[in-house]
């Protein structure tokens, strides 16, 4: 094994001088000591003069010039398999858990290939959530890549959780979750939570949160995608892949691109941005052994859409659920915007005629209500004709029944989760196009679960009334 | 977040919308003016016909054998003279007159048939498949003229017995900002009685008779034209009074919208800003 002497350190970026016979390769992993603390370092760049440029996966404080460094020969790699389920990891493989570390186990690279076009899986399977908004526009895909767009605060992470806790918990495979960049207190409720539950015999988590280094944060996701993969195409299961949150990968390849030497482009994003998300999101697809169904939360700074790293990952994903800060003020949660969101198999050949028709009426009763919001506040409601003010009156019982309670969010709510099947949450809607409901008050299909509870519920009001 | 041009085209069109509004507001104010001055002095002349009535079918040979228009009949079907205007943008005015109607013709549980004065209630009742006969347009300024049709129509039908009963539904001038739908009871003609005090003791020439079959007919005319004054009269408050909120409203729109599209402009000038600095100080480092 060859090593090399720190000749810089600028932040989490290090230059390491080597021999110019044993020069390490690109990504290889290289290691020091800062006291007792091991120190890895990811080769990024060769920078000419015999030295590498190179990502510290850990805070470099006491580093110094002239530290002896020793390159691994190969790249980061991760513990894979069995001993992995029920753990919990930091993006090295580490365990944070408190219990053994896991030592003679089968590690894979973090760095793989993507699969080839002919191993891609074309298959089309939907998979039922539980929640209305999304079962109804942005039907999900068996291995199909999902993404939860959303400002800050508008309730990503609960429905990435409520995914969990639904498709996770029914869900008889492996189950991964990469926390990216987000709170370590989250990442540890869920922890716990899914100790509590059980679910943890069948789930790998991966952490790499806030509170580290850009370098982990951008490899952390790798982590969790490598360990995903090993049961994809070692087992041929069909695993479930959480990220929360993408962005954070996004920004952290930012903080340190300036640092490599990279000319910043459009909004300060590293030039490198669109190669960046695809290595990831490539890695993430089915093949023919196996499937990866992720389920990723994707910030929206400012909550403005051409943001570049939005843009960037928008065309990698078969649907879009899309949370809009208007529609969280009103109250309403999941504040998914029926409007923007979409799904790549909301097509009558999938997703069966029925569907796809109330999906579609929905989408136009709900634009129809937006158009005419201009007329109804400068003139107001009465101004409008009958069947425009019909529109309206529906349209905002559809807001209203498009609202779930979330069993992830009781403490919020005071009220127990819901699960809808599919097939009610279509009779629902139609149900109320086709004016059914037309009687009943807005209140009443506020945070339900099912059309009949909606009935129940306003029947409840109405001898409460009395 | 949309762009500071796409929010500059929006301020356009509501400010637009504000300058029509605010017009149509200043024309209906000035036709309010006359409107009510013309439905206020109607009412005292019939306020008097209607003492007079009171006073003629009072007279003793009426007792046992009433005019044919003042005879109570057990009824089986309904005429309604349902007044609204031509134009929208009055807030809602029309619908509440227009419901008014409905539910009355749904809580008398009767047959009915309906005359609809003003494009409003015929575009209402065209729906409900039992017009008699529309008239429309009858301008800012009815003459008592327009109204001799209407109420041949209503006379005849009633004195056919195709009717029983003729109510006229209209808005009723209040004040500026308040008009109230109501409902009369044209036919039969239910003659007020008299207080002691206001009997005067008329004598009629040539009988009492002759005066009260002229008297009758005219009698009708002046109520019908009057709720159509009323009618005008609160058309014109109405329009005006939403109008003009319509105009507020655009405008407090507009002062939101300008304050967003200021935000973006401002943004996407920080943003560029930001590109320029960047990109120079990267190239220099």
């Amino acid at each position: 094994m060859s090593s090399g002497k720190v000749t810089q350190v600028i932040g989490t970026v290090v230059d390491v001088e080597f021999s110019a016979e044993e020069m390490p390769g690109i990504f290889n992993s290289i290691e020091t000591k800062i006291g007792d603390r091991r120190l890895v370092l990811e080769v990024e760049q060769h920078v000419g003069n015999n030295r590498v440029r190179c990502l510290a996966m850990g805070p470099t404080e006491g580093l110094t010039r002239g530290v002896e460094v020793v390159d691994t020969g190969g790249p980061i790699s991760v513990p894979v398999g069995d001993p992995t389920l029920g753990r919990l990891f930091n993006t090295l493989g580490e365990t944070l858990d408190g219990l053994d570390e896991i030592k003679d186990s089968e590690r894979w690279p973090i760095h793989r290939p993507t699969p080839s076009f002919e191993d891609q899986a074309t298959e089309v399977q939907v998979l039922e959530t539980g929640v209305k908004v999304m079962d109804l526009i942005t039907p999900f895909t068996k291995g199909g890549k999902i993404g939860t767009f959303g400002g800050a605060g508008v309730g990503k992470t609960v429905i990435i959780q409520e995914l969990i806790r639904n498709i996770g918990t029914e869900h008889q495979g492996v189950s991964v979750f990469a926390g990216v960049g987000e709170r370590s207190r989250e990442g540890n409720d869920l922890w716990r939570e899914m100790q509590e539950s059980g679910v943890i015999d069948n789930t790998v988590l991966v952490f790499g949160q806030m509170n580290e280094p850009p370098g982990i944060r951008a490899r952390v996701a790798l982590s969790g995608l490598t360990m995903a993969e090993y049961f994809k195409e070692e087992r041929g299961q069909d695993v479930l892949l959480f990220v929360d949150n993408i962005y954070r990968y996004i920004l952290a390849g930012m903080e340190v691109s300036a640092l490599l030497g990279r000319m910043p482009s459009a909004v300060g994003y590293q030039p490198t941005l669109s190669t960046e998300m695809g290595d990831l999101q490539e890695r993430i697809t089915s093949s023919k052994s196996g499937s990866i169904t992720s389920l990723q939360a994707i910030y929206v700074p400012a909550d403005d859409y051409t943001d570049p790293g939005i843009v960037t990952t928008f065309g990698h994903l078969d649907a879009v659920v899309a949370l809009e800060r208007s529609i969280a003020e009103l109250g309403l949660y999941p504040a998914v915007d029926p409007l923007t969101s979409f799904s790549r198999i909301l097509e009558p050949g999938i997703v069966g005629q029925d569907h796809y028709d109330v999906a579609r009426n929905v989408q136009q009763v709900l634009q129809r209500y937006r158009d005419l919001q201009d007329i109804i506040a400068i003139l107001g409601m009465e101004e409008l004709s009958d069947e425009d003010r019909q529109i309206v009156v529906r349209a905002r019982k559809i807001q209203r029944f498009l609202s779930q309670p979330f069993f992830v969010a009781e403490a919020f709510t005071g009220q127990e989760g819901r699960y809808v099947p599919i097939k009610e949450t279509v009779r629902g809607f139609k149900e109320i196009l086709d004016g059914k409901h037309d009687n009943l008050p807005e209140q009443a299909l506020y945070m339900v679960g099912t059309i009949d509870e909606a009935v129940e519920n306003a029947e409840k009001m109405k001898s409460e009334q009395k | 977040m949309p762009s500071a041009q796409q929010i500059k085209r929006r301020i356009k069109s509501v400010d637009n919308t504000a300058k029509i509004t605010k017009a149509m507001s200043m024309i209906a104010a000035s036709k309010m003016n006359r409107a009510q001055e013309m439905a206020l002095k109607s009412r005292p002349y019939s306020e008097r016909m209607m003492n007079l009535l009171a006073d003629l079918a009072a007279q003793p040979q009426f007792e046992d054998d009433a005019h044919l228009l003042l005879t109570v009949r057990d009824i089986n079907r309904i005429g309604l003279i349902v007044i609204t205007p031509d134009r929208g943008l009055t807030g809602g005015l029309n619908t509440a007159v227009n419901r008014f109607a409905a539910q009355h013709m749904l809580q008398s549980g009767h047959e009915a048939e309906v005359v609809a004065v003003g494009k409003k209630a015929r575009d209402f009742f065209s729906r409900t498949g039992n017009l008699k006969a529309v008239f429309t347009d009858m301008g800012d300024r009815p003459s008592p003229a327009d109204v001799t049709p209407i109420s041949k129509i209503v006379v005849d039908e009633y004195l056919e017995g195709n009717v029983d009963a003729v109510y006229i539904i209209y808005s009723k001038f209040v004040n500026t900002t308040q008009q109230v739908p109501e409902l009369i009871t044209l036919l039969p003609v239910e003659p007020a009685t008299l207080e002691q005090k206001d009997k005067v003791g008329y004598i009629y020439e040539p009988s009492s008779g002759d005066v009260l079959n002229e008297l009758l007919p005219r009698y009708i005319e002046m109520q019908i034209y009057h709720s159509i004054l009323e009618s005008v009269a609160s058309e014109q408050s109405a329009r005006m009074v939403a109008m003009r909120n319509a105009t507020d409203n655009a405008l407090e729109m507009k002062s939101d919208l300008t304050l967003e599209m200021n935000k973006a402009r401002q943004e996407s000038i920080t943003s560029e800003l930001l590109d320029i600095v960047g990109g120079v100080a990267a190239v220099e480092a």
